[in-house]
């Protein structure tokens, strides 16, 4: 689920966390497919960026599952290996070595 | 020989102000802040005394780290969007790094320790916006100085800190739990004295001294339980180093304070890679 720049917005991305603006009033509901006309709308408030659904199909899990498995286990075992005892049961640790795999590709540590 | 351990009051007696080469400078901005003429444009024109600052303040200002959509020319217009107290902090804090740079490297090396601390204050003012809590610029501030307790111990006792870095490596633990074994506390312990002794804000005091156990502060659970969160994250991400070569656990009771989802990391960690190189070049200049 990325944070997108406003000006890259494109028609028809999902929004999936309510946008609103200083004052708390809501601009656009999570959930909505955006139109032309909500873009501008984000625009003439200022809101600088906002959570959509994976628009581009490449999302973290999908970058992770076209690398070869070998591949992915070396990693895996090599950024657990930075923690004190990780707990592969406990939620947060998953989540943050899975987006610590993605980064460690994305910059081509791999 | 024997050596003896330190008091925590030992090393922060020893340990200079935190005013540094903009003291001057933060003592005229506080004294036209107290005249009933003060202005934008009189404490741009303190700011504007000083050229290289002046050019590091408007790259800062119209960097990633504030994410303006429209281009800052002046320093008055700088000031205007990012508030008088967040120009205060950031002059502090330059100084404060200004002071700690003549640390051995046989501990840790200054760029990479403050790159790390760099990173902890942006996360940890990303933490805060997302958490939507008040004010989240002055976590920023908490962030950075979160292992300024470390510096003191290198700087007023190294030969202590030797023995620390001799029983961490030796033992297998981790840093901090060296600390307390070699002198009965650790680096958070000597931060909060420092801080206090500096009369910084209590909340800023707590955020600091209690950041690897937020649940024992009395007044700034919240604020040590962001700087918990995001050190974890720099740590984890491997943002520079403060001296600790593996990740310490996340304090459950810090992420639950917070009421944070995990869809926050990813965000948080995208902002503090995009960040990051503006604040080396407006705090780490050579």
């Amino acid at each position: 689920m990325p944070r997108i720049k406003t000006e890259q917005l494109k028609e028809g991305m999902v929004v999936i966390t309510d946008v609103k603006n200083m004052d708390d009033m809501l601009l656009i509901p999570a959930g909505a497919k955006l139109t032309t006309r909500q873009i501008g709308i984000l625009q003439a408030w200022g809101v600088l960026e906002i959570d959509v659904k994976s628009a581009d199909g490449a999302g973290n899990t999908d970058i992770l599952s076209k690398l070869p498995p070998e591949t992915l286990a070396r990693l895996t075992a090599e950024t657990k290996a930075i923690f004190w005892r990780p707990d592969d049961n406990d939620q947060i640790f998953a989540e943050l070595l899975r987006l610590l795999l993605s980064r460690r590709i994305k910059r081509g540590q791999f | 020989m024997t050596i003896s351990t330190p008091t925590i009051e030992s090393l922060v007696q020893a340990t200079p102000s935190s005013l540094g080469s903009y003291g001057p400078l933060l003592r005229e901005i506080e004294s036209a802040l107290a005249s009933p003429q003060s202005s934008l444009g009189s404490i741009a024109e303190i700011i504007e005394k000083d050229p290289d600052l002046t050019s590091r303040l408007l790259r800062f200002a119209n960097s990633a780290y504030c994410g303006f959509s429209t281009r800052l020319s002046t320093v008055s217009e700088a000031i205007g969007l990012i508030g008088v107290q967040q120009v205060q902090d950031l002059l502090t804090a330059s100084s404060v790094i200004e002071q700690f740079t003549d640390v051995a490297d046989e501990f840790v090396n200054m760029q990479s320790f403050w790159e790390h601390s760099l990173a902890c204050g942006i996360g940890a003012r990303l933490i805060a916006m997302e958490g939507r809590l008040p004010k989240p610029d002055r976590f920023f501030v908490a962030g950075l100085l979160h292992d300024i307790g470390r510096l003191v111990l290198f700087l007023q006792s190294p030969k202590i800190a030797q023995r620390v870095f001799e029983l961490y490596r030796k033992e297998h633990i981790l840093l901090r739990e060296a600390e307390v074994k070699v002198m009965g506390f650790d680096h958070q312990g000597i931060a909060e004295a420092l801080l206090r002794n500096w009369k910084y804000p209590p909340a800023l005091v707590h955020a600091v001294g209690y950041h690897h156990c937020p649940q024992n502060s009395s007044v700034g659970q919240m604020e040590a339980s962001v700087v918990h969160v995001s050190d974890h994250l720099v740590n984890a991400m491997q943002m520079g180093s403060s001296g600790e070569r593996h990740v310490s656990p996340l304090n459950p009771q810090a992420w639950a304070v917070l009421n944070l989802k995990t869809a926050v990391l990813e965000p948080v960690m995208i902002g503090i890679d995009e960040q990051i190189e503006a604040a080396k070049e407006m705090f780490l200049k050579s």
